[in-house]
């Protein structure tokens, strides 16, 4: 791919000179947050009285205050609040170029096309995994200063690869945000997709559907569901593959062959 | 040696819209090639077509050589370009902008930067954000993009847009060093042909292509602007209406000219004043004026386009 190692630095440094980095993390850290609050209110049966529905709600929500419970509601996060979050950074990197009309600089150059679609993939994945591997640390230092009962390391290890998994899935279902940012030209028709792609992997997966929608499968991969519910088979994981694969290809044929007035 | 730019039938339409019919235009290498037309003429998609932008609906685009329509290699490591306002990324210094362009075009010199920065004028600015900076020192920056690598090609879409008079004059000479001291060929857009007529008014090879709704109407050298202006003597008296009398007596065609004149187009009219000015004196008509005007540029691309604005010169 031409000049692709340039064209890479060349989209880190531009977010790294923006906000969006910080604005990320910041969001992504209610994750661990929100879920070390619910752990220290079921821990603490006073509290939990006095919180009333918080209490109430928190149970439906959590179950028990533990390390297994806790974990899971991070998984579950990075599926739910990923599709949004990595959304919204797919919706910055590629739809900026024609919110700030900067998409001209980027059409007639040597370092072809290709080379700056896939580098600007490649900074989405970097990014929203880098969020995640945060969001992770952040809530083991939640969870132990929340003083959860010990489990052994093969949890945290589960843990580890079930959440990386669910990153995977999630940072997957990113590429047709990707084509939605390029042919919707800037920031609001990918997070109309990413919205409208939440609110069905509701509806489906509570038509009992979710295992054949490429953006209910995340959640349910992380657990969601309940233990009841069951893994997600292989034909999900090729769902989201193909979802995937539909997005990518679509991008980079969008950059390459339509037409450009930016 | 190829021609730097050629385009053959060249045509894009957008639904019913046709923007650009059957554009076949040439452009030599080292010369200033000036596309001249009103807003909304086609400039622009004509542009996007050279630069690939915009695929177009039948025709060819050759730009140094290299076919642009087709899928074989393209010519951009040679070509610097410009197209409608210049924008930038607003959180990068106006370094770093010029940076990110650098690494986005390899093989350009790593002393490039700040060589564009002095070269246009920008050290003062250029640890300053592009968000904060002036429309005319954004525009400065776009030039300085398009210049980078030392294009042999510059394709500039209204170079001369949101810079002070100070900034035109200074952007027009440098153009024209580098046409010719480096023999780069520009393309530039513009809807002001003034401005154009300036830029190759110093010895540069120079033509103007002028286009309206979408087709090319007229291509001239500038150094023929001169006889395709119309010119037409001016005279103004005590009685207009018997000076016309004795005009139109001794064979002259008089219309009404600017501010109440009376106004010739006949060519012994405007080659020989002296001779009106003897016709109305014996006749007791002594004009107390008498010039001969020439059409500025601006009524002439008027006049070219159709829209001649009446009784204006």
């Amino acid at each position: 791919m031409n000049n692709l190692a340039q064209a890479t630095w060349v989209e880190l440094l531009k977010a790294r000179r923006s906000r969006m980095p910080l604005i990320t993390l910041l969001a992504f850290s209610l994750a661990p947050l929100a879920g070390g609050f619910f752990m220290w209110v079921l821990k603490d049966p006073e509290i939990a009285r006095r919180m009333g529905m918080i209490s109430l709600k928190a149970q439906i929500m959590a179950g028990s205050a533990d390390w297994p419970t806790y974990l899971g509601v991070l998984a579950q996060a990075v599926a739910i609040g990923g599709i949004i979050l990595f959304s919204l950074i797919t919706s910055w990197v590629f739809g900026r170029e024609w919110a700030d009309h900067t998409i001209n600089d980027l059409l007639a150059l040597p370092t072809g096309r290709p080379a700056i679609v896939l580098a600007k993939f490649l900074l989405v994945v970097f990014w929203s995994a880098m969020l995640t591997f945060f969001i992770f640390l952040i809530g083991l230092g939640v969870g132990a200063l929340t003083g959860l009962p010990q489990a052994p390391a093969t949890l945290f290890q589960e843990s580890a690869v079930r959440l990386a998994m669910t990153t995977g899935l999630t940072i997957l279902l990113v590429t047709p945000i990707a084509f939605a940012a390029s042919a919707g030209r800037g920031y609001l028709p990918p997070m109309g997709v990413a919205i409208m792609a939440v609110i069905l992997a509701q509806l489906v997966a509570a038509a009992g559907w979710g295992d054949y929608f490429p953006w209910s499968i995340p959640a349910l991969y992380s657990g969601v569901a309940g233990p009841a519910y069951g893994e997600v088979g292989t034909v999900s994981f090729l769902i989201v593959f193909l979802a995937s694969l539909a997005g990518f290809v679509a991008t980079f044929a969008w950059w390459e062959w339509a037409d450009q007035a930016g | 040696m190829t021609a730097a730019i050629e385009t053959r039938n060249l045509s894009k339409e957008y639904g019913d819209v046709t923007a650009v019919e059957g554009l076949s235009l040439c452009v030599n290498r080292g010369e200033i090639y000036a596309f001249l037309g009103l807003n909304g003429a086609g400039k622009t998609t004509t542009i996007r077509m050279l630069l690939g932008m915009v695929k177009p609906t039948a025709g060819e685009v050759f730009v140094l050589g290299k076919e642009i329509t087709g899928v074989g290699e393209k010519p951009w490591e040679s070509v610097g370009y410009m197209v409608e306002r210049p924008y930038a990324y607003a959180e990068l210094t106006m370094r770093e902008n010029l940076e990110a362009m650098c690494r986005l075009r390899p093989g350009t010199s790593k002393t490039a930067v700040e060589r564009m920065i002095d070269l246009l004028d920008l050290r003062r600015y250029a640890d300053r954000r592009f968000g904060t900076l002036s429309q005319g020192n954004k525009q400065r920056l776009g030039l300085a993009k398009a210049l980078l690598h030392e294009p042999d090609l510059l394709i500039l879409d209204e170079p001369a847009n949101g810079l002070d008079p100070a900034g035109i004059v200074e952007i027009r000479s440098l153009l024209r060093e580098l046409v010719i001291e480096q023999g780069v060929t520009i393309f530039m857009s513009s809807h002001i042909l003034g401005e154009v007529a300036r830029l190759v008014d110093y010895g540069v090879a120079g033509r103007i292509g002028i286009i309206h709704e979408g087709r090319l109407l007229q291509e001239l050298d500038v150094a023929k602007l001169e006889s395709h202006r119309r010119r037409r003597l001016e005279i103004r008296g005590r009685d207009m209406q018997a000076m016309q009398a004795v005009l139109a007596a001794a064979g002259f065609t008089a219309e009404a000219g600017l501010n109440g004149t009376i106004a010739l187009g006949d060519e012994r009219a405007i080659t020989r004043p002296d001779v009106v000015a003897a016709l109305l004196v014996s006749a007791g008509q002594a004009p107390t004026m008498l010039k001969v005007e020439e059409e500025d540029l601006e009524h002439y691309f008027l006049r070219l386009v159709g829209l001649d604005l009446e009784n204006s010169l």
